[in-house]
């Protein structure tokens, strides 16, 4: 194995970068209104440098208001569920957690459907509420999946899979006994879809959900080197001098919010966080400080092409995200246990 | 070792199957909990009706086995139906619409808990959902007859309650003209076929008048949104897309599906004339101003023109109230028609409708026919 040098990850990451922008012109490229990718061009051109003159009005309402916000939506919840995945992986130790698979993701919908309905009009509430959620059932699942004071594998997958159904009973309870609020569909926090409706002005909101996701995702990529040594074993790592009890707390905190963020704005999503890293491990092997930033856009590129299959294969109708990324991802997921099995 | 893993792995497994079908259950029992709970609170009410039903079913059955007449309801099934009809049970919103629309509301002795119009259909005492009624409480209630309908009730519904020996007839109205069918129907069935013939004389009156009104109109093109959180809308087989015809508007969109899912993408193609929402059915944005704050949406040239109009939920139902809504968005969308004094005769609506962007989910754009 080479060693890892700053630039090796900057060239990898400026080849996944190229990637994930040839995955997002495909993706502004696809959808039912017809545009030539010239016209693409044109009205990509004027947006910048706002004039309009000769530029149809659904040219410019398909492109900036519908197309790429939702290319954005993808980049960052994709890039934060599997940054999320990579720090419960570490946090766990455990190969197959991922936001999904350990009901986590179903604590954050939970709690963004509580604070809709306890303060629907308050800007940043459905954050704050997703991360409190996320953050409450990792904790539970990590204490329900301990055994005899050790992590066990096979326990807190039980523990996950527990919590994830609780949870999404609870939300169908209330998603049945409350309809006619200002919810979004059942199937929007079962399933997961970026067609989620816009606020008014988009730019500042993507401007805070993007801050918050360099931020939460920072921090893990802070403790990457601890992360490594940590995968040791936690007695090396406490010898080499690493405070493993913080670095998990930063993970921890930071994993939620990710999820949190993800979970808020594109319900819950599945298997990102678990196809994506393991993709890149086996591309690039497991050293975090590699690991942490090749995830980020990898479960960029993986959302934003499951989400324009998921709105061109059955066009002009359209199905949710979530169902693209569970057809690939249980399939992994099997393999990987089986793998494990083995 | 291996083997200890291997169990460990098959466990986990099996506990997956479980609690997911443990959920599945959940979600079928938490739509009857509600049912549930009101059935708890309503027995009191349904133990005192029981002993006048005791007594009126016994005079009832001597009735039943000396005059009763067997007829095919609208999904071809044959029903035993007392000549006598004293106590009616609805298992749908529009059902029990009709029935107080012919004025036999004296004879409804329950519907369902989403009976609300008119208002009075609240207070009847209800046996659940139409999906999951409570055939106990329907029993209890010793009917002379339970009217079903196919676009909400289940069929295994009207199955059971015919082994329980009750007859039940089901409506399968498909059109706005099944509609009027089914009322006469229905109105059979409970012996009054004079009010029926009479409520539907009235009814194909007004909309005759709606009619001649938008006789030389062309078809304004909707788009009509069941949901917007995702996007849906209706295809073209549906009741509601009738409804819209002979409110002399088409649907954008053709589809075989009957509520079809459409990406916004699409709406900016087939930028409508005009966008059709309903009041009750959920997460829908109905008024102008907040279309006017959405991406996407704010650039439709039916938002910019404040073409947006709302549908009571009531009215999208196949029942007597539909005609008040087809007036209703009538004037809506064509304000033109209905300004001035209008002249012209009963011609036929179809004649004028040329359809100019017509979506397509499944199949070519056929012409706006009836």
């Amino acid at each position: 194995m080479r060693p890892l040098t700053p630039r090796r990850v900057a060239w990898i990451c400026a080849g996944l970068g190229a990637v994930l922008l040839a995955a997002a012109v495909v993706s502004l490229r696809m959808g039912a209104y017809p545009i030539s990718v010239t016209d693409i061009v044109r009205t990509l051109f004027s947006g910048v440098i706002g004039r309009w003159d000769d530029i149809p009005s659904g040219y410019r309402s398909v492109v900036f208001e519908i197309r790429l916000p939702r290319i954005l939506l993808g980049i960052l919840v994709g890039a934060s569920l599997s940054t999320a995945g990579c720090g419960f992986q570490a946090l766990l130790r455990n190969p197959l957690a991922d936001p999904y698979v350990l009901g986590v993701s179903s604590g954050a919908a939970l709690g963004a459907i509580i604070s809709l309905i306890a303060a629907p009009h308050t800007p940043g509430a459905i954050q704050l509420a997703a991360f409190a959620g996320a953050a409450a059932t990792t904790a539970a699942v990590y204490f329900l999946g301990r055994r005899g004071g050790q992590l066990d594998s096979a326990t807190l997958l039980l523990a996950g899979i527990v919590a994830a159904s609780f949870l999404s009973a609870i939300i169908m309870f209330l998603m049945t006994t409350l309809s006619g609020r200002d919810l979004r569909g059942m199937a929007f926090w079962l399933m997961g879809d970026l067609g989620s409706t816009l606020p008014t002005n988009p730019l500042p909101w993507f401007e805070g959900l993007f801050l918050v996701f360099v931020l939460a995702a920072g921090a893990i990529y802070a403790t990457s080197s601890d992360l490594n040594l940590i995968l040791t074993g936690e007695q090396e790592a406490r010898h080499l001098g690493v405070n493993v009890h913080r670095v998990k707390l930063v993970v921890y905190i930071s994993a939620s919010v990710l999820t949190g963020l993800a979970v808020s704005v594109s319900g819950t999503i599945g298997y990102v966080g678990l196809l994506v890293p393991h993709v890149m491990r086996m591309m690039f092997g497991t050293d975090y400080r590699l690991l942490i930033p090749t995830s980020a856009i990898g479960g960029a590129i993986l959302v934003v092409l499951a989400d324009t299959l998921a709105r061109s294969i059955v066009s002009p109708t359209e199905l949710p995200v979530g169902a693209m990324t569970a057809l690939a991802g249980a399939p992994v997921f099997i393999y990987l246990m089986r793998r494990r099995v083995r | 070792m291996r083997n200890a893993r291997q169990r460990r792995i098959l466990m986990i497994a099996t506990a997956g199957v479980l609690i997911s079908a443990a959920a599945g259950v959940f979600v079928a029992s938490s739509a009857t909990a509600r049912a549930g709970t009101r059935t708890a609170a309503r027995m009191a009410v349904q133990n005192g009706a029981q002993s006048d039903a005791q007594n009126s079913s016994q005079r009832a059955s001597s009735h039943r086995v000396a005059a009763s007449r067997v007829v095919t309801d609208e999904v071809g099934r044959r029903v035993e139906i007392s000549t006598e009809v004293k106590r009616i049970v609805t298992l749908a919103p529009n059902l029990t619409e009709t029935v107080y629309a012919l004025g036999l509301e004296g004879l409804l002795v329950a519907d369902t808990n989403y009976c609300d119009t008119p208002p009075a259909a609240k207070l009847k005492p209800h046996v659940g959902d139409p999906q999951n009624p409570s055939l106990e409480s329907i029993v209890a209630l010793q009917p002379d007859l339970v009217l079903a309908t196919t676009s909400i009730n289940r069929l295994e519904t009207a199955d059971a309650l015919k082994q329980l020996g009750i007859a039940v007839y089901t409506t399968d109205p498909q059109t706005v003209r099944g509609m009027l069918d089914s009322v006469i129907h229905m109105a059979q069935a409970m012996g009054a076929e004079k009010q029926g013939t009479e409520l539907v004389a009235r009814m194909q009156q007004r909309l005759d008048a709606v009619q001649s009104r938008l006789s030389d109109r062309p078809m304004v093109h909707v788009l009509f949104v069941v949901w917007d959180q995702p996007l849906m809308t209706i295809g073209q087989n549906t009741f509601i897309a009738d409804a819209l015809r002979w409110a002399g508007a088409e649907s954008v969109v053709l589809s075989k599906q009957k509520w079809p899912r459409l990406s916004l993408e699409e709406v900016v193609r087939l930028q409508p004339d005009y966008l059709v929402f309903t009041s009750d059915h959920g997460p829908v944005a109905t008024t102008l101003s907040d279309l006017r704050a959405r991406p996407g949406w704010r650039d439709l040239d039916a938002v910019e023109t404040g073409h947006v109009v709302n549908m009571s939920e009531e009215a999208v139902r196949p029942s007597p109230g539909l005609v008040d809504a087809i007036e209703q968005l009538a004037h809506d969308v064509h304000p033109e028609a209905f300004a001035e004094k209008s002249e012209t005769g009963n011609a036929k609506l179809e004649t004028a409708a040329v359809p100019a962007r017509v979506g397509k989910i499944g199949q070519e754009c056929t012409p706006c026919a009836r």
